[in-house]
């Protein structure tokens, strides 16, 4: 090797883990120099956030070794040994104290003493953190309390509380998620001189041109292995893409999107529809039979919009038509219509854990099977038994409590519970999330079928091979507007991963 | 064998257990007298508890169930002291007034959307000073009114040897694991516990069952005021406070989960027989009664380690099989 041994930061050696049997991330061998921007790229589910999770000592390896300045880092280790070494992680789930000043969390555990006294200097504290806050330029006082910061300033702190560890390796996990231009321009600058300063950083991001514009070199994973790592003169967003994704359509699933037949009955129609914050200016139309997948990133309002269609949230302006109608969405409307909703989380939102497979099913069907407010229990059982036919939900017992299956049939019971109806539109969000293959090819039939008796679904996912293989057509949003529309039915994982990516 | 099944077992047994163990060490416990007279306190204690049953399975918490015992007693014994209304009357106009503590409780935790424990514990302080307010005086000094209409005291009487409280503490449960089990109702009640998200995407009207439940318990509690301020023959404006720990405890003892989406009324009734059990025993024993508490305390305890402990256990078991 060219470079010196002890230019190297972190090392890792035959990295490997699995969940369960599941291999997550199979003799992963990787290293980090000193003073460089490395990032990490793949599709969601490559194993970019269990690296990280290894590096930083929250998920313990099955096998390999990770060498961190030069001396090997133990399985398993707590969060303090992780700041001790010199490793900073700015995670996309904020971990600041809403109730505590700018500088209280930037300096919470590592308070200055007041003298040899316990008590907390708060003078030199706040002149602390306003010499930082000072030095990279950032727009914030240190007496502010979080919660009056927006959600982009927020992240500028968590930055800050890395900044002021005098970390030798800092990790950003989407940092630009939730920043506005203006401050990831800062953030970029900010990258760029901690570089020249000596300090490591590992970057995954989702956005080609970032990673284009930061990386020294790029690591790209697929399906938990490494594919490539790209020198500087190597990086092209057409080259990271094609490496992400690295396969090709097969034969059946092409047959299969072929054989779906659209009638041109326009079922829901939706124009220029605005929410205050999370979108603007949506149009499009859902055919009878018809699967519209929707594609973007994370956070660019593809669950927002569904939400507001099925009368969850409130639509600012814009209009709603079912079946040429045009309607206020309420969520006991849209049932009463025919809608089906199948929500992204299904643990917060979708399933009742401590409730039967029949109450679940039953939970949106009481107009099927109670008499003036009187629960039918041979009615329930019948409707509950025909739900679990129907997609096939093991243990067929309907007693059975839903905390105790499997995402796979938990996903299943959600299902069921929409399916048991007669449909006019499924919406369904993330609808293999953390689920097995198994149960993923049984959930893609339940779909197909769906559409083939002429329901229309509107599917979101984050899962590109899955949108691509099950939509007939595709719009992508990003930043809360529609952004590009695909409407043939040879729509590759690539041209919709370079729209959402904001790269046409 | 299910989590509920287990607990219903265990705690048969333990109540089985406590009686033999009382019958043994004190000759007044098992006696006739005695059992009726354990009956009708376990009645008081359980009226109240079949309605925050729902509150609990409902995701919810009513600290203030005694002191809307207290409120709608003084509000019955109002109206017999200052109105010459035919004297039936004062049965709908408790219930309303439970009705309307429900409806109080069920607003301010929908309108401003606030957390139950903080609502009903300021309405606790509410319902106690209102009590305190319409309580009829004399130079400004709370006075007992004795009650001497006997259409009133007849719901202190008893059939046979059973009290009229137990008779109706009976129909109570019946009615309310019918409303549980085999309503829409009951089973949005196990929804909206469960899991308010899904519960509300599936098209409940949180809200709604909010209101139901709280106001199901303080009509609970309106019943109970009735038949307990009949048998004291008047009603103190402290009647009923401090026993919503006991009602809580009685509840949780039954199996229904703290955080909600499980429970049932069966589990509640043998959670207050039991309480009361050993409360009586405890008393017959002739012991400090300072060691109630620390038993009732510790009985809790016992009962939530249980559950956490067969979570973990049936989640291993789990974890083996898959």
């Amino acid at each position: 090797m060219s470079t010196n041994t002890n230019d190297i930061l972190v090392q890792g050696k035959h990295v490997t883990k699995s969940y369960h049997g599941n291999v997550v991330l199979e003799d992963i061998e990787f290293d980090i120099r000193r003073g460089e921007v490395h990032s990490l790229v793949g599709e969601n589910g490559a194993g970019k956030s269990t690296l990280v999770k290894i590096i930083t000592g929250v998920t313990p390896r099955n096998n390999g070794e990770v060498d961190f300045d030069g001396h090997e880092l133990p399985i398993d280790f707590p969060r303090t040994f992780v700041e001790k070494l010199g490793i900073a992680v700015i995670f996309q789930e904020l971990s600041l104290i809403p109730g505590l000043t700018v500088a209280q969390n930037i300096f919470l555990g590592r308070e200055p003493k007041l003298g040899k006294t316990r008590l907390i200097d708060k003078k030199k504290m706040v002149t602390d953190a306003e010499a930082i806050i000072k030095k990279y330029n950032f727009p914030l006082d240190p007496k502010a309390e979080i919660d009056s910061l927006s959600i982009g300033k927020r992240q500028l702190v968590e930055i800050l509380k890395a900044l002021s560890m005098d970390s030798k390796l800092m990790i950003m996990d989407e940092p630009t998620a939730s920043l506005n231009l203006k401050e990831s321009k800062l953030l970029f600058d900010i990258i760029k001189n901690l570089r020249e300063e000596g300090v490591s950083i590992l970057y995954i991001s989702h956005r080609m041109e970032e990673v284009f514009e930061l990386s020294d070199r790029v690591t790209v994973l697929r399906d938990g292995q490494k594919v490539a790592l790209l020198d500087r003169e190597e990086i092209s967003p057409e080259r990271i893409i094609s490496l992400m994704i690295g396969r090709d359509l097969s034969v059946s699933d092409y047959e299969e999107s072929v054989l779906k037949t659209v009638s041109g009955d326009t079922i829901l129609e939706v124009k220029k529809l605005c929410s205050e914050k999370k979108f603007s200016d949506i149009s499009f139309s859902l055919n009878k039979g018809e699967i519209l997948g929707i594609s973007g990133l994370v956070g660019s309002g593809r669950t927002e919009i569904v939400r507001a269609i099925y009368g969850v949230d409130p639509i600012t302006s814009g209009s709603v038509l079912f079946d040429g109608k045009e309607i206020t969405p309420t969520v006991k409307q849209s049932i009463s219509l025919g809608f089906g909703f199948v929500p992204e989380d299904r643990r917060q939102q979708g399933v009742f854990m401590q409730l039967p497979i029949n109450k679940n099913i039953c939970s949106t069907n009481f107009d099927r099977y109670t008499r003036m407010g009187f629960v039918n229990e041979k009615g329930e059982d019948a409707i509950a038994e025909s739900g679990i036919n129907m997609v096939s939900i093991k243990p067929k017992d309907p007693n059975y409590i839903v905390g105790n299956l499997s995402g796979g049939n938990q996903q299943k019971v959600v299902l069921a519970k929409w399916l048991v109806r007669d449909l006019s539109i499924l919406i369904i969000d993330e609808p293999t999330a953390g689920i097995d293959v198994g149960a993923k090819d049984e959930i893609y039939s339940v779909i197909n079928n769906l559409a083939r008796k002429g329901v229309g679904v509107l599917l979101i996912s984050s899962d590109l091979p899955e949108l691509t293989r099950l939509s007939d057509r595709i719009i992508v949003l990003r930043e809360g507007k529609m952004i590009k529309e695909f409407k043939d039915q040879s729509i590759t994982e690539e041209e919709v991963l370079r729209a959402s990516s904001g790269l046409i | 064998m299910t989590q509920s099944m287990l607990r219903k077992i265990i705690l048969l047994v333990l109540i089985l257990a406590v009686m033999t163990f009382f019958t043994i060490m004190s000759p007044y416990f098992f006696t006739a007298n005695n059992l009726f007279t354990l009956l009708q306190e376990a009645s008081f204690l359980g009226i109240a508890a079949v309605g925050v049953t729902f509150v609990m399975i409902a995701g919810g918490l009513d600290l203030s169930i005694g002191s809307a015992t207290a409120l709608t007693a003084m509000v019955c014994i109002n109206f017999l002291e200052y109105t010459n209304l035919p004297v039936l009357l004062f049965l709908p106009i408790s219930l309303l007034a439970g009705a309307f503590v429900g409806t109080f409780n069920g607003f301010v935790i929908n309108r401003f959307k606030l957390p139950d424990f903080i609502v009903t514990l300021s309405s606790k302080g509410v319902f106690s000073g209102l009590a305190l307010v319409i309580a009829v005086k004399e130079n400004g000094f709370v006075s007992n009114v004795f009650i001497d209409n006997p259409t009133y005291l007849w719901f202190a009487g008893k059939l046979g040897p059973l009290y009229y409280v137990t008779i109706a503490f009976v129909i109570i449960a019946i009615g309310g694991h019918f409303l549980l089990k085999w309503t829409k109702f009951g089973t949005y009640v196990y929804a909206v516990g469960a899991n308010k998200n899904a519960a509300m995407l599936s098209g409940v009207d949180i809200k709604q069952i909010k209101y139901g439940v709280y106001i199901l318990a303080g009509v609970a509690a309106s019943i109970t005021a009735i038949f307990q301020s009949s048998r004291m023959m008047t009603a103190m404006p402290e009647m009923g406070i401090g026993t919503e720990l006991d009602i809580i405890a009685a509840i949780v003892i039954g199996g229904t989960a703290f955080r909600g989406g499980r429970g049932d009324i069966i589990g509640t009734v043998m959670g207050v027989l039991f309480l009361t059990i050993v409360k009586n025993g405890i008393f017959k024993l002739q012991i400090t009664p300072a060691i109630q508490q620390i038993v009732i305390g510790g009985i809790i305890i016992a009962a939530v380690v249980f559950d956490e402990w067969y979570r973990n256990y049936s989640a291993r078991k789990r974890n083996m099989v898959v």
